[in-house]
């Protein structure tokens, strides 16, 4: 009896384990697919902080069986079994401890035989930020539907939503960002009716009216000043186009955009003569890591969007007066479309000061469908341009942030599919060499495979933000905005 | 404690609640066959399809199975439940549609509801409703605008219940199949082989398992696109189609799109600059031109014999003209001779703004 009720229950255990256990169909893959790599995502030889999140990830082959993945590091081994490489936080935690770089042996049997190779993971002693911040969004066209603004803590897998569209009816919000990685500045838009621009200065949030009646549109792009008490901002107007050829997809123009400052102390918006010329677009401008200097793109304005492959944004600065909160004169033109025949777009300097990383394309001001759309970054002391070829793909590369010590910057790339924007990290040495990124770990390595939503403008934190969803909430039905003038 | 008939009663009253149940559950999937159908595309339950577009009615059913049949390409079908004019915009798109996969667009326009342009491409943006979304691009698709296919396939995923659904992601891997982005499609097609239902359908879609008569199909779809690239406007429809034709004049379903899309906005110097007479032939297309030639003093018989203008059109037009003039502009004695002309539409036709 004892013998038959022992083996019912084995068998109940087994049907159980056939039953949730899960069988992924891991094709297409290989050549000429997104998944062309033994190991997705690929992991091998990429350079990781310390503090990261376990690096979970499965096999490719199709007909592959017999997974077994052998991990090295000082002395410690971990070895799992299967096709899905899933790591325990614990044991993962323990490896890296150890702070030496971590030997990957795989081993599997494919239908040509047995089959192994080695790999490393390189681990870094510089931690990351601990925080990233992206939106979640369908990368839709014209409209939205269900948008959220997520928190990721790095260390683990915990994700939060910090604005979402449960809280504010279905409104439309742009991205997040820290200032210089923050997590106690950083700001973003709720659009619509109750809406304004969301600013976090330690922990209080306060929702603004960043408009004058001199303004082409409400502020667009923009940064907040190391100090907090001011921000700049382009206000754009946008027009969204499609390519007709081939995949290009979306194409996205400006056929106005000028530059702004606004005092959050004062309650004030101050636009400028020389950054509102009708004859020049003047877009994406970000502050220096000591505040001093605004950077941000022009080009002369053109015919849109009949003359789009001519339109070519440069990198310019011009002097940013903290104790008046004022643009100055001359204009210094940093990187010259014309000159190299790209175009310029999403400056973003170091929190450090040393770097100033931007993304270049063959033209125009929203590169996220061009495919030539690469990272460059800009030695600030030197002036020297590093193409970053360890980083860039074949697909767009862009909207990246930096971590705030200057160590590791994030930044969205469609590589693969092409069209689902993901996080990927790259750590910069002090020589400006930077590692082969990885992509952002997820608890289950299949997470990308019906991932249909983008990640959108990652921007890396200190610290959380302190607030959530729900709190926004009641900050876009309760708090009124207030008024710049 | 019951007793054994109390146990009896208990248990045929619930047998009974359970037949009851299910067989209003029958009822409800033989009634709406179409409303199932259409959810297993979003991939949701009947619970949540209702939840998310409520009730089915006669209206609702015959929109999702138009919806549903289209998607699958049986243009029959589409047609038999388009018979019955619903003065719909979804009802006339499908229409439409069906008739211009069979060369008729043109011929049977006017026999139909039309709500100017809009029973044409369903227009997207932020009024458009959820469903007249998932539906737009199945003219693109049809055309062969990739690019706009992928488009409204994408957003109309973007608004589905699950934000997701085969109906979806069939035709993004399809379109990016056919533009030859195989990395994209790769994406759509895991998925799809992920699904138990669309498991056939995707191994049959892998790169290198197609069969000869879908290469063939990608091939025609391959030769329909845009062979240069211009940035348009989203609802740049007009120039969308001039696009379609420079690149392959001998689309005739997009140069009759594009000829039905001027005449039911009324523009009829974009017409007449549009209409090849020996690509395409209807007799909206002689009304029309009569219209025109009337108006710019081109009644003449070469004018009639460049544009293929018979003579008994030409007959009724006068006839049409005659009534008109002696009635003061009066459509009322002529709705029943002319009513399915398009003279009536260009002279009485006038746009529901609030719809």
């Amino acid at each position: 009896m004892r013998t038959g009720k022992g083996t019912l229950l084995a068998v109940v255990t087994l049907l159980l384990l056939l039953g949730c256990g899960r069988t992924v169909d891991v094709q297409p893959v290989g050549e000429g697919t997104d998944r062309t790599a033994p190991v997705f995502p690929d992991y091998r030889d990429v350079t990781v902080p310390c503090n990261i999140a376990p690096l979970n990830f499965y096999y490719t082959a199709p007909d592959a069986s017999r997974f077994v993945t052998t991990f090295t590091s000082a002395g410690q081994s971990v070895t799992i079994r299967g096709r899905d490489v899933v790591w325990k936080e614990k044991a993962w935690k323990g490896l890296l401890s150890t702070g030496a770089d971590v030997e990957v042996l795989s081993e599997y049997k494919s239908s040509s035989g047995p089959m192994s190779f080695r790999w490393t993971i390189h681990v870094s002693p510089d931690p990351i930020d601990g925080y990233l911040t992206y939106r979640l969004i369908e990368p839709g066209f014209e409209v939205w539907d269900d948008l959220e603004i997520m928190e990721r803590n790095l260390e683990s897998f915990d994700a939060k939503p910090i604005s979402d569209w449960r809280n504010t009816r279905n409104k439309c919000m742009n991205c997040h960002i820290h200032a210089q990685g923050r997590g106690d500045l950083s700001l973003f838009y709720l659009r619509g009716e109750g809406g304004g621009a969301i600013l976090n200065r330690g922990g209080k949030l306060r929702k603004l009216t960043l408009r004058d009646s001199t303004m082409i549109s409400p502020t667009v792009y923009g940064e907040i000043h190391p100090e907090g008490r001011y921000g700049v901002f382009s206000t754009n107007i946008i027009i969204p186009a499609m390519h007709s050829f081939g995949n290009r997809r979306m194409e996205v123009y400006d056929t106005a955009s000028d530059l702004c400052v606004a005092d959050f102390d004062g309650n004030r918006m101050t636009t400028f003569p020389e950054t509102a010329r009708p004859d020049v677009f003047e877009t994406f401008p970000v502050f220096s890591a000591d505040g001093n200097w605004v950077y941000y793109c022009a080009a002369p304005v053109k015919r849109l969007p009949a003359d789009i492959e001519e339109t070519m944004y440069s990198l310019v600065r011009r002097p940013f007066d903290a104790g008046t909160g004022t643009l100055g004169s001359p204009a210094d033109t940093v990187w010259s479309a014309s000159e190299r025949g790209l175009s310029v777009c999403h400056p973003k300097a170091s929190p450090d000061g040393r770097w100033l990383l931007f993304t270049v394309a063959d033209y125009g001001t929203f590169p996220i469908n061009h495919r030539e759309c690469d990272l460059r970054m800009m030695d600030l002391r030197t002036g020297e341009v590093l193409t970053l070829d360890a980083v860039n793909a074949d697909k767009s590369d862009t909207y990246h942030s930096w971590s705030h010590d200057g160590k590791w910057f994030v930044f969205a790339s469609k590589r693969g599919d092409g069209f689902f924007g993901k996080p990927w990290f790259s750590h910069v040495s002090a020589d400006g060499s930077v590692t082969k990124p990885f992509l952002l770990p997820q608890r289950d390595p299949h997470f990308y495979d019906t991932m249909t939503r983008s990640f959108n403008v990652p921007d890396l934190g200190n610290a959380s933000v302190g607030f959530d969803a729900a709190e926004i909430g009641r900050v876009w039905r309760e708090v009124p905005a207030e008024q710049f003038d | 404690m019951l007793g054994k008939k109390g146990r009896w009663i208990l248990g045929i009253s619930l047998a009974t609640l359970l037949a009851v149940a299910g067989g209003s559950q029958v009822c409800f999937l033989l009634r709406y066959p179409y409303f199932r159908k259409y959810a297993a595309q979003n991939g949701v339950s009947l619970r949540e399809a209702r939840k998310a577009w409520g009730h089915p009615d006669a209206i609702s059913e015959q929109m999702m199975g138009m919806a549903v049949e289209a998607s699958l390409e049986n243009w029959d079908r589409v047609s038999r439940l388009a018979a019955v004019d619903r003065r719909s915009r979804i009802g006339t798109y499908y229409y439409n549609l069906a008739n211009a996969h069979r060369g008729q667009l043109a011929d049977r326009l006017m026999d139909y509801y039309q709500p100017f342009e809009q029973g044409l491409f369903l227009p997207v943006g932020e009024k458009s409703t959820p469903f007249q979304i998932g539906c737009a691009g199945d003219v693109w698709f049809a055309l062969g605008d990739m690019s706009m296919a992928e488009r409204d396939a994408m957003l109309g995923m973007l608004f589905s219940p699950s934000h997701t659904g085969s109906r979806y992601l069939r035709r993004l891997a399809e379109t990016n199949l056919v533009s030859g982005d195989f990395e994209a499609a790769s994406k759509y097609l895991r998925m799809l082989l992920n699904s138990p239902k669309d498991r056939k359908w995707a191994r049959a879609h892998l790169p290198g398992a197609w069969s000869p008569q879908y290469a063939a199909r990608v091939e025609q779809k391959r030769a329909l696109m845009p062979h240069f690239d211009l940035v348009h406007g989203m609802d740049q429809t007009q120039l969308i189609l001039r696009i379609l034709l420079n690149s392959n004049p001998s689309n005739r379903m997009a140069l009759d799109y594009l000829l039905c899309y001027d005449l039911l906005v009324k523009d009829l110097d974009a017409f007449v600059g549009d209409y090849v007479p020996s690509l395409t032939a209807s007799h909206l297309y002689e009304e029309a031109m009569l219209i025109f030639l009337a108006a710019k003093g081109g009644m003449d018989p070469e004018n009639f014999s460049h544009y293929n203008i018979s003579e008994e059109t030409l007959d009724r037009f006068n006839r049409f003209v005659t009534i008109y003039k002696r009635d003061n502009g009066s459509g009322e004695n002529l709705s029943a001779e002319f009513g399915k002309t398009y003279w009536y539409y260009f002279y009485y036709a006038v746009r529901n703004e609030n719809r």
